[in-house]
C-alpha cells in the first residue's frame, strides 16, 4: 500500500483535535483511509435524538475524488437508499478537492435538516414525502426511534 | 444534482473495495517491465478515467485544447504579503516564499503539480467553482 498522503493526516489530525460539533469520525485501525462515522439527528428535525452510523472511505485518488459515504444505519429519508447511499452534489458532480471529510460530513447533516424529495433517490420514500408529508416525517420518526435510537 | 438515479444499479456497495481498478492498475505498474512505456491516463469528463488510446478524436481535441489554455495560466512566485492562503487547499502543504504557484483568473493559487492534476479532470476552480475557461475569454475581452 503507498504511503498515506499529507493532506489525510493533516485532515485527520484536524478532525480530532476541532471535532464538527455532532459528528464523530474515527479513522480505522487498520486503514486510515476509511473512517466510521457516527452522525447525531439534528434538533428540530424527524432524525432528532437518532445516531446515524455512516461509512467514509477516501479512494486512492483523494482529494482529487470525492470520499464514498454511506450511512449503515437504516435512515427514512428520500434522497437515502436503502443500501445507505447518499444523493448529495458535493459527493458526486460538484466535488472540488477544496472540500474536506469535515465539509462532506456537514453537507450531510445538513441534508438530515432539509431533506429534499424533489431530487430524491429512494423514490418510494421522496414520494410519500411529497404527497404527505406529515406521514413522511411520523415514517422518519418511527425509524429513528426503531434502528438509530440503542435500547 | 440530479445524476443520482443514473449509474446507481451496481449493488456492490462496498467502501473497501470501491478502488478496485486503480489497485490493479498499480499491479500493473508493478507487473510491466521497464522498457514498456504506458499509455497516459485522461479524463474526457470528471470521473471518466480513460487511458489515451481509449478516446475519440473530438475527447482528443478537447483535452489538447484545455493542455493549451492550462498554459495561459501564469506561474509564479508564491509571496506571503500578497496571498492570503498559507497552504494549497488541495494538498493543505504551506507554500515556501518563493515557490512556483500558479494563479487562476479568479486569483486563488496553488501548487502548479496540484492544480494541473484537478484542471485536467474539470475545468473550474477548487475553491470558488469559477469555470476556468469562461474567466479566461473574458480577460482576454478586456484587454
Amino acid at each position: 500500500m503507498s504511503a498515506l498522503p499529507r493532506r489525510i493526516i493533516k485532515e485527520t489530525q484536524r478532525l480530532m483535535a476541532e471535532p464538527v460539533p455532532g459528528i464523530s469520525a474515527v479513522p480505522d485501525e487498520s486503514n486510515a483511509r476509511y473512517f466510521h462515522v457516527i452522525v447525531t439527528g439534528p434538533e428540530d428535525s424527524p432524525f432528532e435524538g437518532g445516531l446515524f452510523k455512516l461509512e467514509l472511505f477516501l479512494p486512492e485518488d483523494y482529494p482529487m475524488s470525492a470520499p464514498k459515504v454511506r450511512f449503515i444505519t437504516k435512515i427514512y429519508h428520500p434522497n437515502i437508499d436503502k443500501l445507505g447511499r447518499i444523493c448529495l452534489d458535493i459527493l458526486k458532480d460538484k466535488w472540488s478537492p477544496a472540500l474536506q471529510i469535515r465539509t462532506v460530513l456537514l453537507s450531510i447533516q445538513a441534508l438530515l435538516s432539509a431533506p429534499n424529495p424533489d431530487d430524491p433517490l429512494a423514490n418510494d420514500v421522496a414520494e410519500l414525502w411529497k404527497i404527505n408529508e406529515s406521514e413522511a416525517i411520523r415514517n422518519a420518526k418511527e425509524w429513528t426511534r426503531k434502528y438509530a435510537m440503542e435500547n | 444534482m440530479g445524476n443520482c438515479l443514473k449509474g446507481t444499479s451496481n449493488e456492490d456497495i462496498s467502501l473497501l473495495r470501491g478502488n478496485e481498478s486503480s489497485s490493479d492498475n498499480q499491479h500493473d505498474v508493478i507487473q510491466s517491465p521497464p522498457y514498456r512505456e504506458r499509455v497516459p491516463v485522461y479524463y474526457p469528463a470528471p470521473n471518466d478515467r480513460r487511458p489515451a488510446n481509449q478516446l475519440s478524436e473530438e475527447e482528443q481535441i478537447r483535452i489538447a485544447r484545455r493542455i493549451g489554455l492550462m498554459e495561459h495560466l501564469p506561474i509564479l512566485a508564491y509571496d506571503d504579503s500578497i496571498n492570503k492562503n498559507k497552504e494549497c487547499v488541495i494538498c493543505m502543504i504551506e507554500f515556501k516564499i518563493g515557490e512556483e504557484v500558479r494563479y487562476l483568473p479568479c486569483m486563488h493559487v496553488y501548487h502548479v503539480s496540484c492544480i494541473d492534476d484537478w484542471l485536467m479532470r474539470s475545468f473550474t476552480c477548487p475553491s470558488c467553482m469559477e469555470p476556468v475557461d469562461a474567466a479566461l475569454l473574458t480577460s482576454y475581452d478586456t484587454n
